[in-house]
């Protein structure tokens, strides 16, 4: 049986189970490679996750920064965009982020921010990579040495953002249920409701470090598990469910009816595509066709990349910011131009909000103007070393199709995709495929036992 | 050979470098987890000085000892005794006070504190010293890390407590005595302005007790140092002045005069005023002043000695149950029924306990301590030679009474001389004492013209 990796250092930062993958002495090493990585000038922003490990890594991280000169200002427990909106704010250095997440309570993760809040491009992640292996760091000499000091109160001005670019005097009007997982969504929502009024009725709201409530994972599956049945008795006109850090979200209808995470980068697809000049709509190959149906209303187009945030960042860096209508995955995260292309769930939810007020219809009636693609989703052990080959002889067998290699191998036909590829955190590979109606229940079963054949 | 620096050093005293490339936050983070390791999880307390490293270090630390699973109390800038003794108070599994102590600003380091906030012995320091290098720590999962929780105001009060509870506060009160007191802006700063305004209820005058700015004088409190202390007591007429380290474990003493006392005689009024109260012994190192062996003895109380070292005269105090010890040339009082560490507090207590009682100034009662002439020094070495010099120090000295137990300490018949390698640096630091000026500069002299005879150096 393979056996999940408890530890992985790549360009994205730093991620492990805290104790038997991830441990204090990483954290020092990454964060003073982050520190001797980033000019002076500026403070470093270093926000968390409630995860208990999280208290752990903060005071790590605070001295590795500290040690390399860095002023420090930690935030607490708030959200990634928060932590973003904080670094552009105060014109700081860059950022930290820790937390991992969608992933389980023992997992912890570190993420590091630019100037301007933007995540590193794949040249600067690679330096940053460079100076944690070579372990040579710019450690200041004693009087140099930066201070810490805290601010509690980094959710205000992010709000005062969002309330520029939302009409929060219409949206308060909404009923909305909110599950937030024990995460940073409950911070922020109680505070909107606190400062403007809302009415956001939240469940597992109490900020957690041990274990969530549930799985923290924005899938119809969790939706359905507490928020979906609450809709309808408390007659709430549509319900949101986030994951720990709040970048990713998914949907309940006021029916009562979870609606598939991969619903939600179409509908902002077809919210924004008309709203501004942008035409493109920027996705991985694992992500949904309706997205490109949808776009296809708008006369828009759909972009590609690799699975994962490093590809959608370098995808994102081949455009101006003004081509872009919107960039996602199929997971609920989605980032948007006019908040600087951060993954934050919260702004999607606005989004959402803003497009039901505007169009005047119900979550349902939106939801409904889709056409229904069925998508599923699988995975095999196999070893790394027989990859290659599978896909090659994958390739040739559906020759049909039209074939996209820059990540595992997608074939496309007129009604439906699959989608195979190696996962980067465990030595397995998914499958996924997507028909537009009726699931592809053969399809699906023939590439398992495919891929199982070189298992 | 030249000089070696020493910028970082490892070892069973703990870690003590220069911040930057040598004493780094990796180093002290994996430090401290190998302790949180070695102390099994639980309460571990962190506190520190006021050098400008202790923030980052304390970050680290507190990185390290929940990376092994322990529950952290964070009392903030803090004396060291008044750490220890809330250590020991509030049942933790241990403590650690990042501070350099006396050690100039560039540096820092780890003190490390069992669970009744004593030192750990030396066979338990090898144990630790160990389990750091094996590099085999606890790893906490998610679920058993624990938080970190502040009480910066707890361990000031338990600590003032049990020093008022043994000496007279009242009637210190009552004199409202003017005080001088030159806190270097360490960790004493304001803790020591309240201790001494509040507890002990002194008109005082304060120096350097701003804990946000660097030190204004050398760390250690020598009596080159103290020239502003001086003069601020012969300004402002005060009766005595009081001169603290960074962490506020060691004190020094200027008299009414603005004259700094000899801190091997402050130690023996201290001594006296604990002897005349309560029955015990008294433990100092080898380089401490007869004074004490005068002081016990007309009290009819016994003087062990031990090697030069905090740790090594609070093993031997608890050993024989001393109620009263200390490190006459750097300035440590040691009073176990307070706690057994180096505590500058309940020093300048006894000392206004005993102004107040006799109502003399204290330069009246050092006068009245029987006079010794001191001396003291150092030289470079080779510790390779040592031994040839020790030999020739004890043929030099037919009949002397011998002490090897560190170094050498010779004891002749009106005097004495102690020579001892110093652990960090290739040096040999001198002590000595006789009755007369003249008789300690002949006896120093004469061994100084040994070291040079045996050790070739250029």
């Amino acid at each position: 049986m393979a056996e999940q990796k408890v530890l992985r250092i790549s360009h994205v930062g730093l991620r492990g189970v805290v104790g038997s993958g991830l441990t204090a002495a990483h954290v020092l090493d990454f964060a003073s490679a982050f520190g001797t990585f980033l000019e002076w000038g500026g403070p470093v922003i270093v926000g968390r996750d409630p995860r208990a490990s999280g208290v752990m890594i903060h005071e790590g991280v605070a001295a590795a920064l500290l040690a390399c000169g860095h002023d420090v200002i930690s935030l607490g427990i708030v959200s990634t965009p928060v932590i973003q909106h904080t670094i552009r704010r105060l014109e700081a250095a860059g950022g930290v982020s820790i937390g991992a997440s969608h992933n389980a309570a023992e997992w912890n993760a570190l993420k590091f921010f630019g100037p301007q809040g933007t995540y590193l491009s794949t040249a600067e992640a690679s330096e940053l990579l460079d100076i944690y292996h070579l372990k040579k760091f710019n450690f200041v000499e004693w009087d140099r040495l930066g201070k810490l000091r805290t601010d509690e109160n980094a959710i205000d001005p992010y709000l005062d953002e969002l309330a520029r670019a939302y009409d929060f005097d219409a949206l308060r009007r909404f009923k909305v249920v909110v599950d937030c997982c024990n995460g940073t969504s409950a911070r922020v929502l109680r505070r909107m409701n606190e400062r403007f009024g809302f009415g956001f009725l939240l469940i597992n709201a109490q900020v957690e470090g041990v274990s969530f409530v549930h799985e923290p994972a924005t899938t119809e599956r969790m939706v359905a598990l507490q928020l979906a049945p609450l809709m309808q008795p408390l007659a709430a006109d549509a319900g949101f469910l986030f994951d720990v850090d709040s970048d990713r979200v998914a949907l309940a209808t006021e029916e009562g009816a979870p609606v598939s995470e991969e619903t939600v980068l179409p509908m902002l697809a077809d919210y924004l595509l008309p709203r501004g000049p942008g035409k493109l709509v920027i996705t991985n190959v694992s992500t949904t066709a309706l997205v490109d149906e949808v776009a296809a209303r708008h006369g828009g187009k759909v972009v590609r990349a690799p699975v994962g945030r490093q590809a959608a960042i370098d995808a994102l860096a081949g455009y101006r910011p003004e081509q872009i209508a919107v960039a996602g995955e199929g997971t609920g995260a989605v980032m948007m131009p006019q908040f600087r292309f951060v993954y934050d769930g919260i702004a999607s939810m606005l989004a959402i909000l803003s497009m039901m007020r505007e169009r005047g219809r119900k979550l349902s009636e939106i939801v409904a103007g889709y056409p229904r693609y069925s998508i599923l989703k699988g995975e095999v052990p196999l070893a790394s070393g027989r990859v290659p080959a599978m896909l090659m002889e994958l390739r040739q067998r559906n020759a049909d199709g039209v074939a996209n290699t820059i990540d595992g191998l997608r074939v496309d036909w007129p009604d439906r995709w699959f989608h195979v590829r190696v996962s980067q955190t465990e030595p397995i590979v998914r499958v996924i495929c997507e028909q537009r109606g009726e699931p592809p229940e053969r399809l699906f079963e023939a590439l398992l036992d495919f891929v199982r054949g070189y298992s | 050979m030249p000089r070696r620096e020493h910028l970082l050093k490892i070892g069973v005293s703990g870690v003590r470098g220069v911040v930057g490339e040598f004493l780094t936050p990796s180093l002290a983070c994996a430090f401290a987890q190998a302790f949180g390791t070695y102390v099994d999880g639980g309460r571990v307390v962190i506190g520190r000085d006021t050098r400008a490293s202790g923030e980052m270090l304390q970050h680290a630390v507190a990185c390290g000892l929940l990376a092994a699973g322990c529950e952290v109390v964070d009392v903030g800038v803090l004396p060291t005794p008044t750490v220890q003794v809330y250590v020991g108070a509030t049942r933790a599994r241990g403590g650690i006070a990042v501070t350099a102590s006396h050690n100039p600003p560039e540096y820092n380091a780890l003190k490390l504190f069992n669970a009744r906030g004593l030192f750990f012995n030396r066979y338990e320091r090898g144990d630790l010293i160990d389990l750091y290098h094996q590099s085999a720590f606890r790893q906490a999962a998610n679920y058993e890390i624990r938080r970190i929780t502040p009480d910066p105001e707890t361990p000031a009060r338990l600590h003032f407590e049990r020093i008022l509870k043994r000496v007279d506060g009242d009637r210190i009160r009552a004199h409202r005595f003017r005080a001088a007191l030159d806190a270097v802006n360490g960790a004493g700063s304001l803790v020591s302005c309240r201790f001494l305004e509040e507890a002990l209820g002194c008109e005082l005058h304060a120096i350097a007790v701003d804990p946000t700015k660097p030190f204004p004088r050398a760390a250690e409190p020598r009596p080159e140092a103290l020239g502003e202390l001086s003069e601020l007591v012969r300004r402002e007429g005060c009766q005595i002045g009081f001169a603290q380290d960074p962490d506020a474990d060691r004190l020094a003493v200027v008299d009414e005069t603005g004259r700094v006392l000899d801190s091997d005689d402050v130690l023996a009024l201290v001594v006296e005023a604990v002897l005349d109260r309560l029955p015990g012994d008294v433990v100092v190192n080898l380089s401490t002043s007869a004074v004490i062996d005068d002081v016990a003895g007309q009290r009819g109380r016994r003087v062990y000695r031990t090697p030069v070292g905090e740790a090594n005269v609070v093993e031997v105090m608890q050993a024989v149950k001393a109620v009263v010890g200390g490190e006459g040339s750097n300035g440590g009082i040691i009073f176990p029924e307070v706690h057994l560490c180096r505590d500058s507090y309940t020093g300048m207590a006894f000392l206004l306990g005993r102004m107040a009682e006799t109502g003399q100034p204290i330069s009246a009662l050092a006068a009245r301590l029987p006079r010794y002439a001191r001396k003291f020094g150092e030289t470079a070495y080779e510790h390779g030679l040592l031994g040839v010099l020790m030999q020739a120090l004890e043929d030099a000295f037919p009949g002397a009474e011998l002490d090897r137990s560190d170094g050498l300490k010779v004891t002749l018949p009106d005097g004495w001389i102690h020579l001892r390698a110093s652990n960090t640096e290739p040096l040999v630091r001198l002590a000595a004492e006789a009755r007369t000026r003249q008789q300690v500069e002949d006896l120093y002299g004469r061994v100084m013209q040994l070291v040079a005879d045996t050790g070739p150096r250029q």
